[in-house]
């Protein structure tokens, strides 16, 4: 991947960020060892979007019983896992994992109606299939024996009113980031300029928050997002099309800024969720985040701020006057550390400097606009 | 959709085919005026319970036992009646006196003709067509009390005119069958009458005909009381799914060792809140428990809640932003990145009356809050119609904590077996079947019950 970025891109990031982006490389590039299915272990060069569960042809056809017996087994499986994960790493506990299990259900079958009928079924009766069930017994294995994340087993994630396509090599959108869609909301209805201006979403992953914003801006308005993972790119041109904003959403590779040259200092906002969590802490994260996720899109450098930092400074030169950003961070002592920084540095350029709150009271933003 | 009906066995009657000139056609006429359709199949066993006061629950004569069943069948042919088939018909015929003059004693019938006579010197009123809106008003009533009064008048008709035949076969000494067959004929469409006109009294709150939702909770009590909240929750998807409705577990914490926590069961159908309304409350178990290792009698409890299933559009409630506190589920820890849990809990305390509705099946928060928020304005609804609150803000949450709390039902499997409803007295020692969905007797008795409590308190108005 490495040799495969323009050498325009490379010669620009600066000199932290490129040092651990080629720290993180080969790991990036990791398989997921357990995994069996040809399809996942060939995405690293694959850049082609595998189809979500919920979206692919309902082309198998299995005895209503046998999927009641595969909802028991996986119940079963899930019941075996008690509060194992929750002790080890802060993972999920079994009444996630059994309503995981409905999640998988819905996004298997072809009418979810049918799944009522599950408690006592009829002899006989069929129902048709998105995944063979014998592919359903080794997704749910995968779950709960190798910890892989119920959103790449599925393939996608339900964020906000949006149902986003994921896979191996992409972030998996969090909850907490909605948020910076309603803070985006609350702003455009008041400020035309901002309502019709350009936005840019920064590494968007999924397109998760890109997508969110085309939803909210005015006619005029659209949105950039970069990412530097070509796989990232793929998925996001996928849920953009998905959703019918190929004309207000344009998906950029690159690092960060570097693909907004021509745009410079005339962004209206600019929002981004960047890879945070320190570069020490990744070993003990939760295994489905820590195993599966990009390390791309998590690790932040030493004190998980690397990416951070570099926003804050170029936002500030890259947004117009009156311009609007948002970075996701890891919580109060980032924002606090990020707000000090740009107070001391960047007063000259931005104002109205603010540490917002996710719903569990976490200082997890920090805002500000261009004066 | 069944309509409700009296099976044929609960009268001893085979199927026969007995034209009549005059009665079974008015009273079909009439039927089509209270037409009324259920998906509940009755059985006889509702029908014969008495209706005035919960003492008096237990069934005086059950029609559809063996008994009465075999006692008829004596002849295909119509034309041979045996002594017992008279006895049978005259006890029929009692009953159903009694019944009669139940039902119109409960629905008011004197109030109704004092209405009726205020109403018509309103309706001759020169000065009634001065407001629109008033006149059309009085005449709705009008023509409402009127109707009411002629079927309650054709009740009485029909019974004295069966009454009379048996009378006239007394005396006689002589059985003439086909006089017979039109008394048995009378009194069969007169029970599925006064059935459907029951109901339409029972279930005639504004959200009745509605689907519903149980929000089952598991009580004091550790393991066992979890394993109760379990067990009912089966009850309930059996009972649901014996009445036909679309019955869905949309949500289940489980316990750490057996049974649950919590569980939410959607029932889509017409009338399932309406029967399911007085299921909220505690319910109690005595058992010697699985779970206690030396076996000891042990008592657990469970909370019910029952709300209807109100589509979201027509739910006409607004909260006030303030009254409410939203809260979001997330593991604790760092949260963000570091975190990959598909929690999406969401929890809304309406803050003045302390009601709280909790929502996790849906897969975003976003969702979830929609719809928590749209079960607590349901359930606002609902007790401020309990409470004859005609606001929101008029709720009293004391007064809602005592009701939805209260001790409804015991369920006691040892030292012996007996489920009994606190309110009605109904019971039965039948408790495989109750736990298998089998709810209509303490359904019925229950909305009886409540009807006659809301008749008396309209009467001493």
């Amino acid at each position: 991947m490495n040799s495969s970025l323009p050498r325009t891109i490379l010669s620009t990031i600066s000199p932290y960020s490129l040092a651990f982006k080629r720290q993180k490389l080969p790991i990036s590039t990791r398989v997921s060892g357990p995994v069996s299915f040809p399809s996942i272990s060939s995405i690293p060069s694959s850049q082609k979007p595998r189809i979500p569960l919920f979206l692919r042809p309902p082309i198998f056809t299995t005895s209503l019983s046998d999927l009641q017996k595969w909802q028991q087994w996986a119940n079963n499986l899930a019941l075996s896992v008690g509060s194992k994960f929750v002790d080890s790493d802060n993972g999920p506990d079994t009444n996630i994992l059994c309503r995981e299990v409905k999640w998988l259900l819905e996004d298997a079958v072809e009418d979810k109606s049918i799944l009522c009928q599950l408690v006592s079924p009829e002899n006989g009766k069929l129902v048709k299939l998105r995944a063979d069930l014998d592919e359903l017994y080794c997704l749910w294995k995968q779950r709960i024996e190798e910890r892989r994340p119920f959103q790449y087993i599925v393939g996608c994630e339900h964020w906000r009113d949006l149902v986003l396509s994921v896979q191996e090599g992409v972030l998996i959108p969090r909850p907490e980031t909605e948020l910076i869609v309603d803070l985006v909301s609350g702003l455009v209805l008041e400020e035309e300029g901002l309502r019709e201006g350009i936005w840019a979403d920064l590494g968007t992953g999924s397109g998760a928050i890109a997508i969110g914003l085309a939803r909210i801006l005015g006619d005029g308005g659209r949105v950039i997002a970069t990412d530097l993972s070509p796989i990232a790119v793929s998925i996001a041109a996928f849920n953009v099309k998905r959703y019918d904003l190929q004309d207000k959403v344009e998906i950029r590779q690159g690092s960060w800024f570097e693909p907004l040259e021509d745009v410079k200092g005339e962004l209206a906002g600019v929002v981004s969720n960047p890879p945070y969590i320190p570069s020490s802490q990744i070993v003990g994260l939760q295994a489905e985040v820590g195993r599966y996720e990009p390390r791309l899109a998590l690790d932040g450098g030493e004190n998980g701020m690397d990416d951070l930092l570099h926003l804050c400074e170029a936002a500030a030169l890259m947004l117009k006057p009156g311009g609007f950003f948002a970075f996701e961070t890891n919580g109060e002592k980032q924002s606090k550390f990020l707000l000090d920084f740009m107070t001391q540095k960047l007063a000259t350029n931005v104002h109205n400097l603010e540490a917002i709150s996710d719903f569990c009271g976490i200082k997890r933003f920090v805002t500000g606009f261009r004066r | 959709m069944e309509f409700l009906r009296l099976p044929a066995t609960s009268l001893g009657l085979r199927p026969f085919c007995l034209t009549l000139a005059d009665g079974p056609s008015r009273t079909s006429t009439n039927l089509k005026s209270i037409t009324f359709s259920l998906p509940l199949s009755f059985h006889s066993s509702f029908s014969s319970r008495k209706f005035s006061t919960p003492s008096q629950f237990s069934p005086l004569i059950q029609f559809a036992t063996p008994e009465s069943q075999s006692s008829a069948r004596v002849s295909t042919e119509t034309a041979e009646w045996a002594i017992q088939d008279f006895y049978t018909l005259r006890k029929d015929v009692e009953t159903t006196i009694e019944r009669v003059k139940e039902i119109r004693a409960s629905a008011g019938i004197r109030q109704l003709e004092e209405d009726l006579t205020v109403l018509e010197k309103k309706a001759a009123d020169s000065s009634l067509w001065g407001d629109q809106a008033k006149a059309q008003e009085t005449l709705i009533s009008l023509t409402d009390v009127k109707d009411k009064i002629k079927l309650l008048t054709d009740f009485k008709t029909k019974v004295e005119d069966a009454e009379t035949i048996v009378k006239l076969t007394e005396e006689m000494e002589s059985i003439d069958a086909a006089f017979l067959e039109e008394a048995v004929n009378t009194i069969r469409y007169l029970n599925t009458a006064l059935d459907q006109f029951e109901l339409t009294q029972l279930l005639s709150g504004p959200y009745d005909k509605e689907g519903a939702v149980i929000y089952i909770t598991a009580g004091a009590g550790g393991t066992d009381a979890q394993d109760w909240a379990d067990m009912l929750l089966r009850m309930y998807v059996r009972w649901g799914e014996k009445q036909r409705y679309k019955t869905r577990v949309v949500e289940k914490a489980m316990g750490e060792e057996a049974g649950i926590k919590s569980a939410t069961i959607e029932l889509e159908g017409r009338y399932a809140y309406g029967y399911l309304s007085g299921e909220k409350g505690t319910h109690r178990i005595v058992r010697q428990s699985p779970f206690n290792a030396k076996g000891l009698r042990q008592t657990s409890f469970s909370g019910v809640e029952v709300m209807p299933l109100l589509r979201e559009e027509s739910v006409d409630v607004e909260i006030p932003e303030e009254d409410l506190e939203i809260s979001f589920s997330r593991s604790g820890g760092s949260g963000g990145q570091n975190v990959n849990k598909v929690e999406t809990a969401v929890r809304i305390v309406h803050i003045p009356t302390g009601m709280a509705v909790r929502c996790t099946e849906e897969r975003t928060q976003l969702a979830n809050k929609i719809k928590a928020l749209s079960r607590l304005k349901a359930k606002l609804l609902v007790v401020a119609e309990e409470q004859r609150a005609s606001e929101i803000k008029e709720i009293r949450g004391d007064a809602v904590k005592a009701e939805w709390g209260q001790q409804i039902r015991n369920y006691v499997f040892h030292p012996y077996k007996l489920v009994k409803d606190v309110r009605t007295g109904y019971e039965t020692s039948n408790i495989t079947s109750v736990m298998d969905g089998e709810l209509e007797p303490f359904i019925k008795s229950y909305l009886k019950y409540k009807y006659s409590i809301t008749a008396a308190a309209g009467s001493v108005r």
